[in-house]
């Protein structure tokens, strides 16, 4: 619900909806996510029926985004603060491109996610047990995290304002003086391995991780998380030395929101982070992935699965593409929501499904397109020819206008309720900083918006949804699921470790 | 006259003695409670912060309230609620939210039902339209129902059967509970929502569906009088109907540990779930175990993390916690035991820092931080319109006291060292104590150990 401190390496707009909160895990708590339609559907079997007699305000508040306020100081270093005195608190990030997981060696894959985890471990002046008891008791948080196909490395903090200060100097002590002491790495080691082996055991990870590495091959987009490789081989020099190259300020951000002011930020940044210096890196540069090989079926043997998970998908486009938001309207269109076509007919009119959603995916580099649910097993042919039929319609037909006028209207209205959150508009303007889009960005969404056509969205789904170019993952029972997917493509078959077990000519 | 919520930090101030910072002073919650004559108790929060609006119906009846042979009920009738009704058709509910720019959800548990939806301001007739028609009338066919018993089915594949550790917490709460109402889960049975009716919809609808089992609360940019005025013309004309059969909450004494071993196939590590039983939500011990929580297992300073992850390396991960709960409650501990490790040795682990908090003191900083982690957390919501109205509704469901959201802080806030000793020698006892193992059964997806 309350909006995430996102890093903006690679953000993933209209997010697939996720499937049950960790809280439904322990058995307390259901959502519904009672959510679908479109706006042909009025025929009885679509799952939708619009009667239209509910007041609607046929306006759009027209709402304008605070801007933060901005500095660069000498080091390189910029910085950007939105001021929210609506609520004593204040949350920041502190954003370093070039120390993510973007740039780890190919034989070292996670290895910035284990610097950014192990950086919170002891510095020079406090023990890790010393840095976790002076945080929560004030209620302060400070997190490092670098995903393992991001860009960057981000230490994110918050605080109640009068711990601000304090919460800030914790956070710099984290950057720029940990010492990655050697228990505390033998330590973390034996907690990943651990997880490792739980990740496995998960489907929508089994289907993430097979879907990225077909997407993306070897680059290092399609990098999911760190491998038990990376985890044997990493020593207390390796993270020294990858922190001493990687955690440099010279393009890196310090993003501020809440109760404080670009004045104060800036006294703090500048004591706290005095010793920061320019190392004269030149700006972290990435690549596309190459063009993908031809279209298979991948399935992933889970013994004792009761669903199949599906992601189908294909790579599309960067963020800075001009075919963005043709993209996002047809993603809403087909599955960016609760509204979208696949939800609409697999779950409201098919009941194969809890849920059913798409999501792009675009950052620096060419990113993705997919769409991904979860049926029962004795339903996995049907819904998978369903679900392709979602997509060759976008491609065949164009969308009919008063659908497509809603799904434009839902992406232009819901700006209002990112108004409550100081985090979310930093977050927005942390977006046009990273991938350096026009300062009136947000200004001009919603006429830009407005300007798609339906011609422009089916051609963008002929070009880029193309049944050639699309990969299909399928993660379920290899006696009840497995058999009926030959009729979808040439099968390659993996078992739950990743492992190729047959199938397939060509990779 | 009723005074706008005062959204900006307060000018006064006021020290903390131990480190002489200045400390926010919190701002509080305004509201206005009224109950229409058909028994709707209605609670507005207005603030002009940000131009959106919350809107949360929270109604008495949860999981709790099913008989035998019908688990998964009031979830399954929770999905009927977006199936349509006299002037909204199947599904336009959530399409009308969505293509407005708005959010929504429902969501059940063992004690209540909530639906809300957050919206930008100029559509509060829309929200009160959508959630007054449904409680007036509800249509409900063969057809609509078969599709949400496949969606509810499908949630349980996904939140349950085809998750590893997916049974454990059914299997806790049917050993650790005696009575029906908590002892079963709120998915239900496959069995039992294979069996349910249109006509079991309709009762239902009848009885809990009623003005005067439901609280609305609707939070943010709106006007008090007009949107009290608006609530009167949208829902005066539902009709109170004769209150629910009380519960059945009694639960009898436990005298001894209960205790279970369940395989799994789908899971490759193995997992200790146990919990104590505990006194109902509005009990005076609630926030003692809510700070004994806290102690045990907030964050990496946390008694559990440092000592038995972190010292004794025995599990990746070790959760404590203690759920809002109307009636009578359980203080769960969750543990993931490393590759290699003794289920046993964790156990005593987990044991050994229950014995320490009943035998030796409290520091002060852990007090401290049980203490601000209330006040941020109260500070943080009230960022939040949907989240103002969610607690709102509750607490006056749940306690009678909506402006408990304004005391909660507080009355964690009086918690003393003692208490938490007293609460944990109390209720952290083996007789009140259920154990569920969980461990991976060979050859299944997990493949074993």
């Amino acid at each position: 619900m309350r909006a995430r401190i996102l890093s903006p390496g690679r953000v993933r707009v209209l997010v697939t909806a996720a499937v049950l909160t960790a809280v439904a895990g322990t058995g307390v708590e259901l959502g519904a996510r009672q959510q679908a339609a479109s706006g042909q559907s009025t025929q009885a079997n679509q799952g939708v029926v619009l009667k239209g007699r509910a007041p609607v305000s046929t306006e759009v508040l027209k709402v304008t985004l605070p801007k933060p306020r901005r500095a660069t100081l000498p080091n390189g270093l910029d910085l950007m603060v939105l001021e929210d005195h609506r609520l004593p608190q204040v949350s920041f990030q502190i954003v370093i491109p070039g120390a993510g997981g973007y740039y780890d060696p190919p034989d070292r894959v996670g290895l910035s996610s284990i610097v950014a985890a192990l950086m919170r471990e002891g510095t020079t002046s406090r023990s890790s047990a010393e840095i976790s008891e002076a945080l929560e008791t004030m209620a302060a948080s400070v997190n490092v995290g670098a995903g393992a196909s991001s860009g960057e490395a981000t230490v994110s903090g918050s605080s109640l304002v009068e711990s601000f200060g304090e919460t800030f100097a914790l956070a710099a002590d984290v950057l720029l003086h940990p010492t990655f002491p050697d228990e505390e790495i033998a330590r973390y080691r034996q907690r990943t391995q651990a997880q490792l082996v739980q990740l496995r055991t998960n489907p929508n990870f089994l289907a993430s991780e097979r879907f990225d590495h077909v997407i993306y091959g070897d680059h290092p987009g399609g990098r999911t998380f760190t491998t038990p490789e990376t985890l044997a081989a990493v020593t207390r020099d390796l993270l020294v030395q990858t922190h001493k190259a990687r955690f440099v300020p010279d393009h890196a951000i310090v993003a501020v929101a809440g109760d404080t002011t670009l004045e104060q930020v800036r006294a703090l940044v500048e004591k706290a982070l005095a010793g920061w210096t320019s190392a004269g890196t030149p700006e972290p540069a990435t690549t596309d992935p190459a063009p993908m090989g031809p279209a298979h079926v991948h399935f992933v043997a889970r013994p004792n699965s009761v669903q199949s998970n599906f992601i189908v998908g294909t790579q599309a486009i960067s963020r800075t593409s001009p075919d963005y938001p043709v993209l996002e309207v047809m993603n809403a269109v087909i599955g960016g929501g609760p509204t979208g076509r696949l939800f609409t007919i697999l779950r409201e009119a098919k009941g194969y499904t809890y849920g059913a959603y798409s999501g792009l995916s675009a950052g620096k580099f060419r990113g993705d397109w997919q769409a991904n649910t979860d049926v029962r097993t004795e339903v996995t042919e049907p819904a998978l020819r369903d679900l392709l039929f979602e997509i060759s319609r976008m491609r065949d037909e164009l969308v009919p206008e008063q659908e497509f006028a809603d799904k434009k209207r839902a992406l232009i209205a819901s700006f209002a309720l990112s108004l409550e959150s100081p985090a979310s508009v930093l977050n927005r303007a942390l977006t046009l900083w990273t991938y350096g889009l026009p300062a009136d960005y947000w200004d001009t969404y919603p006429a830009r918006i407005d300007a798609v056509t339906r011609e422009q969205v089916q051609a963008a789904a002929k070009r880029y949804l193309d049944p050639a170019r699309l990969q299909i993952v399928v993660v379920g029972d290899p006696v009840k699921a497995g058999p009926v997917l030959g009729t979808f493509g040439d099968v390659i078959t993996y078992d739950t470790n990743g492992n190729r077990t047959g199938g397939g000519v060509d990779r | 006259m009723l005074r706008t919520f005062r959204w900006f930090a307060s000018a006064a101030t006021v020290a903390a003695g131990v480190t002489a910072v200045v400390l926010a002073q919190a701002p509080r919650v305004t509201f206005s409670d009224t109950r229409l004559d058909n028994g709707l108790r209605v609670i507005i929060a207005e603030d002009h912060s940000a131009p959106v609006f919350a809107v949360a119906v929270n109604y008495n009846v949860g999981s709790r309230d099913e008989r035998q042979g019908r688990t998964g009920f009031a979830h399954l009738f929770e999905h009927m609620m977006f199936k349509g009704s006299e002037q909204v058709g199947p599904g336009e509910h959530f399409t009308l939210i969505f293509n407005n720019g708005g959010s929504m959800n429902g969501t059940t548990n063992k004690d209540r039902t909530l639906y809300y939806e957050v919206l930008p301001s100029n559509q509060l007739d829309l929200a009160l339209f959508l959630e007054a028609d449904r409680m007036w009338s509800l249509e409900i066919t063969r057809e609509n129902l078969d599709n949400q018993r496949n969606a509810v089915q499908e949630e349980r594949r996904l939140g349950v059967d085809n998750q590893p550790y997916g049974h454990t917490s059914e299997v806790l709460d049917e050993l650790a509970y005696d009575t029906f109402a908590y002892e079963h889960s709120v998915i239900g049975s496959m069995a039992d929502l294979d069996a349910a009716t249109v006509d079991d919809v309709k009762a239902f609808f009848r009885t809990y569906y009623a003005p005067n089992n439901a609280v609305l609360a609707i939070v943010g940019d709106v006007d008090t009088a007009d949107t009290l005025a608006k609530v009167k013309h949208y829902f005066d004309r539902i009709k109170r109907q004769p209150a629910p059969p009380e519960v059945d909450m009694s639960e009898p004494a436990q005298t001894a540990e209960r205790r279970r071993t369940l395989e799994d196939p789908l899971a490759r590590l193995t997992r200790i779930d146990m919990a104590y039983k505990v006194p109902p939500g509005r009990s005076p011990d609630s926030e003692a175990l809510t700070v004994l929580a806290n102690i045990l297992s907030s964050g990496r300073s946390s008694r559990l993390y440092e000592h038995v992850v972190r010292e004794k390396q025995l599990a990746s991960n070790v959760s404590a916690f203690k759920g809002e709960s109307r009636g009578p409650g359980l203080f769960q501990f969750v543990g993931s035991l490393l590759p290699g490790k003794d289920v046993a040795a964790l156990e005593q682990a987990i044991e050994a820092e229950i014995a320490r908090v009943q035998n030796e003191p409290v520091a002060d900083w852990e007090m401290e931080k049980a203490r601000n982690s209330a006040r941020r957390s109260f500070i943080s919501g009230l960022g939040s319109s949907l989240n103002r109205a969610v607690l709102l509704s509750q607490y006056a469901l749940f306690y009678d006291d909506p402006g408990r959201i304004n005391t909660q802080a507080d009355r964690i806030a009086a918690v003393t060292a003692a208490d938490v000793q007293r609460v944990a020698k109390q209720y952290l006892v083996p007789s009140r104590r259920t154990v569920v193992i969980t461990v991976p059964k060979a050859g299944g997806a997990g493949g074993g150990e």
